[in-house]
């Protein structure tokens, strides 16, 4: 099974994994980044007094939390050239990894609206309540009451989405971006043997995972202390 | 002390909830310096009136007056007329992400636009009233129930209320911590504050109120000044009411 890792388990080639682990990982970050501006619209449409905002954030929300990932990359893989040409009238091919930030970023987004509109509305309306007997507007009571204590919920999450960010990145190695997951499929390929660089990209996927959520465990203490 | 000017002036309100009348048809009256009990059985609609009173829970029907002015939403004085009053609730509702200093200055600072400084100082006058001076740089979190308590009536009296509403403000309190509640709101009414206090604490009526509102049902069934009304209520309910309540 591993019959080649003697000649796959190379510097050079725990080099290449390393690269394309550390691709995975920047494209995690920056589509959490993205994803959690988006996040903070959706929140805002689902939490907002206009029906009609709140149902764009539900329509975001429900259409991406129903849908496959795998598909959704599929389908701005397609669509974004297309509607990129229609405007310039050229061909238009872009970055792989672009692609990929723009799909995760937008998938991110729906998931991490939920978790700010829970955290939000996880906070207890008498810090609402007590803010409208003292005068604070809803805006004031939102910045200085309410998000730094929703905040505290929203982070541990957060956390979780980026791990699942890592992971669901590999999905991209499907429209050709060479993060770690096509990084080992094309030492696979390299040597006829799949199991040793498969392993290998396992062992990375882990190293960065069990990272962050061990991470995770410090700053969950950490801010569970003042409650 | 009590004078004719009226403070609070409720008039034939009524608040349901779905298909449960909450409150039907109340009309009160407070006047300046008058301490008014509101007592009654559990889900008899005190909490109800007292949040109409403040406009925490809008009425469907009828008018509140404070200092003879309509509240109105619509209005642009709304504002300014619900500051008027400070509300103080069962479970305190201290903002746990600030210390006990930053709760008594944020409305301060943000609402009445007062200067950091000038916040501090007005802060720790009522932090000294309520005697916790030494706690202000502590989250809430590291008092007791009493003491939180205690930050939150100093938090509204910051704001200089003229009217403060009182929410079973010793309900969630361990017996012991129950005087020190009790005991600066004793002082406060004795300062010449107006006040309306939800309270089970029979104790508390009999002593400092002046007048007794017997509510149930959502309706009041008996008002009196609290000594008649606690040594010869008038109606069977109020009655039944006092020989459960007191032993
Ligand atoms: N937000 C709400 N939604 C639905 N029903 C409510 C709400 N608030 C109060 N009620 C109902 O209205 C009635 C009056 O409630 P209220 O809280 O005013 O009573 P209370 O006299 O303060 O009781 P307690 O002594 O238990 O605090 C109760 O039947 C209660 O169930
Ligand atoms: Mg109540």
């Amino acid at each position: 099974m591993f019959s080649a890792f003697d000649q796959i388990f190379t510097v050079a080639n725990m080099q290449y994994l390393l690269r394309g682990a550390l691709i995975s990982l920047g494209i995690a970050a920056v589509s959490l980044l993205i994803g959690l501006i988006f996040g903070i619209i959706g929140a805002s449409c689902k939490i907002s007094k206009h029906a009609f905002l709140r149902a764009i954030g539900n329509f975001y929300v429900e259409v991406i939390r129903g849908t496959p990932m795998l598909l959704q990359i599929m389908i701005i893989f397609n669509v974004i050239p297309i509607i990129v040409t229609s405007f310039t009238g050229q061909a238009f091919r872009m970055n792989y990894y672009v692609i990929g930030i723009v799909a995760m970023s937008i998938n991110s987004g729906a998931y991490t609206t939920e978790l700010i509109r829970s955290g939000i509305n996880g906070v207890d309306k008498g810090q609402w309540e007590a803010c409208e007997t003292l005068g604070l507007t809803h805006w004031q009571t939102m910045r200085l009451v309410v998000l730094p204590q929703a905040f505290k919920r929203i982070v541990p999450p957060v956390v979780s989405e980026f791990i699942t960010l890592i992971k669901d990145s590999s999905l991209i190695s499907t429209i050709g971006a060479i993060e770690l997951m096509n990084s080992a499929k094309v030492l696979g390929a390299t040597y006829y043997e799949y199991m040793s660089p498969y392993c290998l990209a396992a062992v990375f996927y882990l190293a960065m995972t069990l990272t962050i959520s061990m991470f995770a465990k410090k700053l969950e203490g950490k801010l569970a202390e003042s409650d | 002390m009590i004078s004719n000017d009226s403070m609070i002036k409720v008039e034939h309100i009524t608040k349901r909830f779905g298909k449960k009348v909450a409150v039907d048809d109340v009309s009160l009256n407070l006047n300046r310096g008058e301490i008014v009990c509101l007592i009654g059985p559990s889900g008899s609609g005190k909490s109800t009136v007292l949040r109409c009173i403040d406009h925490l829970e809008k009425p469907e029907e009828g008018q509140v007056y404070i200092e003879g002015q309509l509240l109105d939403q619509k209005d642009k004085n709304y504002s300014m007329l619900r500051r008027k009053m400070g509300f103080v609730f069962q479970h305190f509702n201290l903002f746990p992400n600030m210390t006990v200093m930053g709760n008594l200055t944020v409305a301060q600072i943000q609402v009445l636009h007062r200067d950091e400084a000038e916040a501090r100082e007005i802060a720790l006058k009522y932090l000294r009233i309520v005697d916790l001076e030494e706690k202000q740089d502590e989250f809430p979190n590291k008092l007791s129930g009493g003491q939180k308590q205690r930050v939150a009536i100093a938090r509204s009296l910051c704001m200089n209320p003229e009217i403060m509403l009182f929410d079973e403000p010793t309900s969630a309190l361990d017996p012991e911590m129950v005087i020190e509640v009790l005991e600066v709101m004793r002082n406060l009414a004795r300062e010449g504050m107006t006040m309306m206090v939800v309270t089970h604490e029979m104790g508390f009526a009999k002593t400092v109120a002046n007048r007794v509102i017997f509510l149930e049902d959502g309706k009041i069934i008996e008002e009196n000044d609290a000594r008649s009304f606690f040594e010869n209520p008038q109606t069977d309910r109020a009655k039944l009411f006092l020989s459960k309540v007191m032993y």
